[in-house]
């Protein structure tokens, strides 16, 4: 196992909302939520260069929209 | 890297031998795939059609691990047993379950797992070594685990390991996909994932 690291989080009541309920929806802990975003960031970031795009599709209306990401 | 002790049959005098499973694949492990597995692989390919060559006889795992070696969001896997490369396998742990019952929640997928060439009934007959499909699974049920995804694992099957996965394993297997060049997904949910290991 790597070593580890601890660090203080300080979130506004809103951050804290929407991280108990993608905790909740999610069957996570609030960290495993904030690690999960950690590597989906990283992941998204990687990816994403000029004139490349992250789109949502919806398979049932045959519709795709642009993800902006910053 | 952490590695762990497990344990495969050897066919040759039915035996259990040990084996290190390691939690990352090294340049080390990377040069006994490119000097000792290809060499195997690509004299059994040698003058076989296309749709008879094994599926992944074409994977290159130098360029695999290129691209997603550096990611958090992957993780890769090496299995060594009596100084051999036996298999090697590479997670990703940023996908959704698509089960009703845990869909959304995130699992741990299986994005690429190869035993070894010598460890195949179709290339080496009788095979050297038999368990490194298990292993591999209780490797990414284990990773799940540690995940907090409570051991949830998906993954899309090559036509030749479907019933590996369903029968063996204990996947659901939920269909063909047109986004994975038809190939089926498979799913295990928390409690599959515990049934397996119970029968490890």
């Amino acid at each position: 196992m790597s070593a580890k690291r601890t660090m203080t989080l300080n979130l506004t009541d809103r951050e804290m909302q929407v991280l108990e309920h993608l905790a909740a929806k999610k069957d996570l802990s609030k960290t495993g939520v904030m690690k999960l975003a950690l590597r989906l960031l990283q992941t998204v970031d990687e990816r994403i260069e000029p004139g490349k795009k992250l789109l949502v599709e919806d398979e049932a209306k045959n519709e795709k929209s642009e993800l902006i990401f910053l | 890297m952490n590695e762990s002790i497990v344990y495969l049959h050897k066919a040759e005098n039915n035996t259990f031998v040990e084996a290190s499973l390691f939690d990352q694949v090294t340049d080390e492990h990377l040069a006994m795939w490119s000097n000792e597995w290809v060499p195997v692989m690509k004299k059994h390919v040698g003058d076989l059609k296309l749709e008879n060559a094994p599926e992944d006889s074409h994977w290159d795992w130098k360029k695999k691990l290129a691209e997603v070696g550096h990611l958090l969001s992957y993780q890769s896997f090496a299995l060594i047993c009596e100084g051999d490369l036996q298999g090697l396998m590479i997670v990703s742990n940023v996908r959704s379950a698509k089960i009703q019952e845990q869909f959304g929640k995130p699992i741990v997928y299986v994005e690429f797992v190869s035993t070894a060439p010598w460890n195949r009934v179709e290339i080496n007959k009788p095979v050297k070594y038999r368990g490194a499909g298990r292993i591999f699974i209780l490797a990414a049920i284990e990773s799940s685990r540690e995940m907090g995804y409570g051991g949830r694992v998906g993954l899309h099957s090559l036509p030749q390991a479907e019933r590996f996965y369903e029968s063996k394993c204990g996947f659901k297997r939920l269909g063909p996909e047109s986004t994975h060049q038809n190939l089926c997904y498979f799913e295990m949910t928390s409690s599959q994932a515990d049934l397996f290991c119970q029968n490890m």
